[in-house]
């Protein structure tokens, strides 16, 4: 077994393999998503006025405030990528993950009290929907299952970059610059699907 | 030293890109939400949609760094992109060309029954 | 000098592996038993099919039946037999890599895998789904009383599992290739599991949001897939078709890469045309994607995107074709072995070709709209999925089997099982053709009585191609007690997986590899020393 004339260098250590592995899954999560916006778009052209009336049943002052948050949070991820990479900024790395992952906490939060107030109106689908406009119903159904397989992708966007900041705080060896950068990746695509939520789902038809 | 001074130059050079992109996005977002409230007729959807898709452009772009990403992962994601527009574009033909008429059947009605097992 | 082995005796050493070649062992040992849990099925519906009556089992125990075997086949052996069994073993040493990109990964592939798989068994063993492994709406999400939500979350899990191994494979094929190995000097197996790969990333998640949504719909009668709710049965035949025909060619693809490694080897000529044939699996990839609706001709699609479909259905062959041809080529002024894996191989191009063909006649219009749902369709997935997939599954099986073991199995049996296989498959599944072209339709238990000689042969043929599978069982069993001991290159092959010992190593090479000029060097005059035994 003559291990010394293999190349010294281990090829797991690149970090531009992981940044790699991360943009081929998330260019299989836009498939993903993607499959609930066909459905969405079907809907939508299938059922104009239900999508309209149903809409306006959301609450844009919530999800306005909420596409804040998560823009903001993006920026704030990109910063702490910055910071992570350099050598005078990055001990602000830590501090920085765990802002954006309270935005993301926060976010969640705001979700959750947004279900609570569509259940307790009735726009749950349920046998008491309260639109009585033909397509509605589906709005909502397809609302729930949007932003809820949405949710699931923020709590555990929350989660990994909780655990970031603290290993960073820890000088973990797997929470290094490159580290971050990939989870930030992740972070921003689950940005990415939440800007094209909000106006679909908020601002169908607002006027009138 | 002069090597933290180029880092820095970096660094603020990032910082203040990151800023610019927030404040763009922030901006579209108002003007997304401005326009629901203006009778566009399906222009409103359009406008919704462009909108998404220049802060997109702005997230993926900045944030994501495509910007300084090789051909490689760049390729990653407009492949991504590129075979949802297949599946929308093949379906759409379908649903644009199926003529439709529905029965009594067919009008959505609220749920009756209860869930199955 | 120890392999890999022996790198750790235990269980717990084989559980926490994460050496790509122990991985895929697990994944062989777990798709066999679920091929055979299929093949169970697949008996006893050709034993009720043997007589015109429905009298061996009821209908709906029937309906269950054909559904379990389809899901099983499909999901639990077909999509991850040859990539996660021997892409998983051979394509870091096919590149010269010490393991895959993300070599835990690849573990996690493999227990979302067994999950999946297990939650499958589960929802048949609490008693089974009756949808047909299609899970048409609404009869799926709104009127069946069977394990469907069970069923549903299984492949969701397992089709996760795949996803995974795809991005492996593709982080895998940029990132870790011998610096000398530019993309044309790639064998034809490692760019079949990169298109494949490629396939797997794109195509499976759409699977599983339609998965999601069917079991959402029948959880909360959402009703996106219910006309009665205002809900389109096609939107989920579009979702549904539109990863589900991209996955066939995730179970072809790899076969052609292991066909493409033989048939070279054995005729000991260089493989014909490697340009086109490395285009040719892009080409089958990338168009593969355009076709799905040629599924849902009869379903209620328009003409104009059923024109569409149909055209590009067309197109798709093309490339297969192209294929064909130059494997035929590469025969040419060869000198020709015809051991087990060559046999398989041949098996394979023939019986390929032939289904390939009858694709055609599915893809025009008119033809389909009376062959749909009957059983010519039946025969015609057979024959590129048995007859192709896993007769190039079982080619690739012999093949590297002294590499993967350091053992030779029995040369006469081999050969036996090998054409007991193409025997048997011929028998069951070419009059079947026949019984589409007459009008027999699939999924049903009873038939008219005028259908029964042909569906005899198809039973009795069943028998033999039962056969020549549990041979391979036997003898393999027995070269693995006591085989004797190949050597690193039994078959005299080019590539870069014979220039390591059989088994190799853990971290696959002792000496870095030479990555040859020219890509399957072989030459028919070369002094073949002393065989290949």
């Amino acid at each position: 077994m003559n291990a010394a004339t293999l190349p010294a260098v281990d090829e797991r250590a690149d970090p531009d393999t992981g940044k790699l592995g991360m943009w081929i899954f998330l260019a299989s999560e836009v498939l993903f998503f993607g499959g609930l916006f066909i459905a969405y778009l079907y809907g939508r052209t299938t059922w104009p006025q239900g999508w309209a009336a149903a809409s306006r049943h959301t609450d844009v002052v919530l999800g306005t405030v909420n596409t804040a948050l998560l823009l903001t949070s993006s920026a704030i991820v990109a910063l702490a990528v910055a910071c992570a990479e350099d050598e005078t900024r990055q001990r602000w790395t830590a501090g920085l993950l765990w802002a954006t992952a309270t935005l993301g906490a926060a976010f969640l939060a705001i979700k959750g009290i947004e279900w609570h107030a569509d259940w307790r109106e009735h726009l749950t689908p349920t046998a008491s929907f309260a639109i009585r406009v033909a397509g509605a119903q589906q709005f909502f159904a397809l609302y729930f299952v949007m932003t809820g397989l949405h949710a699931v992708h923020m709590a555990i966007g929350v989660g990994v970059l909780a655990a970031l900041a603290h290993a960073r705080a820890h000088g973990r060896a797997w929470a290094r610059a490159h580290h971050v950068e990939v989870a930030a990746l992740y972070w921003h695509f689950v940005d990415l699907v939440w800007i094209f939520l909000y106006p679909l789902l908020y601002l169908v038809e607002r006027h009138g | 030293m002069a090597d933290d001074s180029i880092h820095s130059r970096d660094f603020n050079r990032s910082a203040r890109a990151i800023a610019a992109a927030w404040f763009a996005l922030i901006a579209l977002m108002l003007a997304s939400l401005g326009s629901a409230y203006l009778k566009l007729g399906p222009w409103n959807m359009m406008a919704g949609l462009a909108i998404a898709a220049v802060k997109s452009a702005i997230v993926a772009w900045l944030f994501m760094r495509l910007r300084e990403s090789g051909a490689l992962i760049r390729l990653v994601a407009l492949a991504g992109l590129g075979v949802w527009f297949i599946l929308l574009a093949l379906s759409g033909v379908d649903y644009e060309t199926r003529h439709v008429t529905r029965s009594t059947l067919q009008a959505p009605q609220q749920l009756q029954r209860s869930s199955a097992p | 000098m120890t392999s890999y082995l022996d790198d750790g005796l235990t269980i717990r050493s084989w559980l926490t592996t994460t050496d790509h070649k122990r991985i895929a062992i697990l994944y062989a040992i777990a798709i066999t038993a679920f091929f055979f849990v299929g093949g169970a099925a697949a008996t006893i519906i050709r034993l009720e099919l043997a007589t015109p009556q429905g009298d061996l089992v009821s209908h709906d125990a029937y309906n269950k039946l054909f559904t379990a075997h389809g899901v099983i086949m499909v999901w639990l052996f077909l999509i991850p037999s040859i990539p996660s069994v021997l892409g998983n073993f051979l394509l870091p040493l096919m590149i010269g890599a010490k393991d895959l990109a993300f070599p835990r990964l690849n573990l996690a592939s493999w227990y979302l895998y067994v999950a999946g798989g297990l939650l499958t068994l589960e929802a048949l063993f609490l008693g089974g789904v009756d949808t047909g492994w299609t899970f048409y709406t609404p009869y799926s999400t709104m009127f069946s009383n069977t394990y469907v939500v069970l069923t549903l979350v299984g492949i969701f899990v397992t089709g996760f599992s795949s996803i995974l191994t795809g991005l492996n494979f593709i982080a895998t094929i940029h990132t870790l290739r011998d610096k000398a190995m530019g993309w044309f000097k790639l064998p034809l197996f490692a760019w079949a599991m990169y298109a494949t790969s490629l396939i797997l990333v794109l195509a499976t998640p759409v699977l599983a949001i339609t998965v999601l949504l069917a079991v959402a719909e029948r959880l909360f009668q959402i009703g996106v897939f219910d006309p009665a709710y205002g809900g389109d049965p096609l939107l989920f035949q579009h979702l549904f078709w539109f990863y589900s025909h991209p996955a066939v060619y995730v179970m072809i693809l790899p076969a052609m890469g292991v066909v493409s490694e033989i048939i070279p080897c054995f005729a000991r000529r260089p493989v014909f045309g490697y340009r086109s044939m490395a285009y040719a699996i892009m080409a089958i990839a990338s168009v593969g994607f355009l076709v799905w609706g040629h599924h849902m001709f009869v379903s209620g699609q328009s003409l104009t995107a059923s024109l569409v479909f149909s055209l590009l259905s067309f197109i798709v062959a093309i490339p297969s074709a192209i294929k064909v041809f130059n494997w035929t080529a590469t025969l040419y002024k060869g000198a020709i072995r015809l051991d087990a894996p060559m046999l398989y191989a041949l098996g394979f191009v023939g019986l390929f070709t032939i289904g390939g063909l009858t694709g055609l006649f599915l893809a025009s219009l008119a033809l389909d709209v009376h062959l749909t749902d009957t059983y010519f369709v039946v025969a015609h997935f057979h024959y590129i999925m048995v007859g192709g997939a896993v007769m190039a599954y079982f080619a690739g099986l012999h093949f590297w089997w002294p590499k993967v073991t350091g053992r030779l199995y029995p040369e006469v049996w081999s050969r036996i099982a090998a054409v007991v296989v193409f025997i048997g498959f011929n028998l069951t599944f070419f009059p079947q053709f026949l019984l589409g072209v007459e009008g027999m339709p699939r999924r049903y238990h009873a038939y008219p009585p005028q259908f029964q000689v042909l569906n005899l042969f198809s039973s009795a043929g069943a028998g033999v191609l039962a056969l020549g599978y549990l041979m391979p069982l036997v003898y393999l069993a027995w070269s693995l007690r006591g085989g004797p001991r190949a050597g690193d290159n039994p078959w005299h092959a080019k590539g870069l997986e014979w220039q390591t010992r059989s088994p190799p190593p853990t971290h696959n090479f002792d000496a870095p590899p030479v990555v040859p000029e020219i890509v399957y060097d072989y030459r028919a005059d070369e002094r073949d020393p002393e065989g290949a035994r």
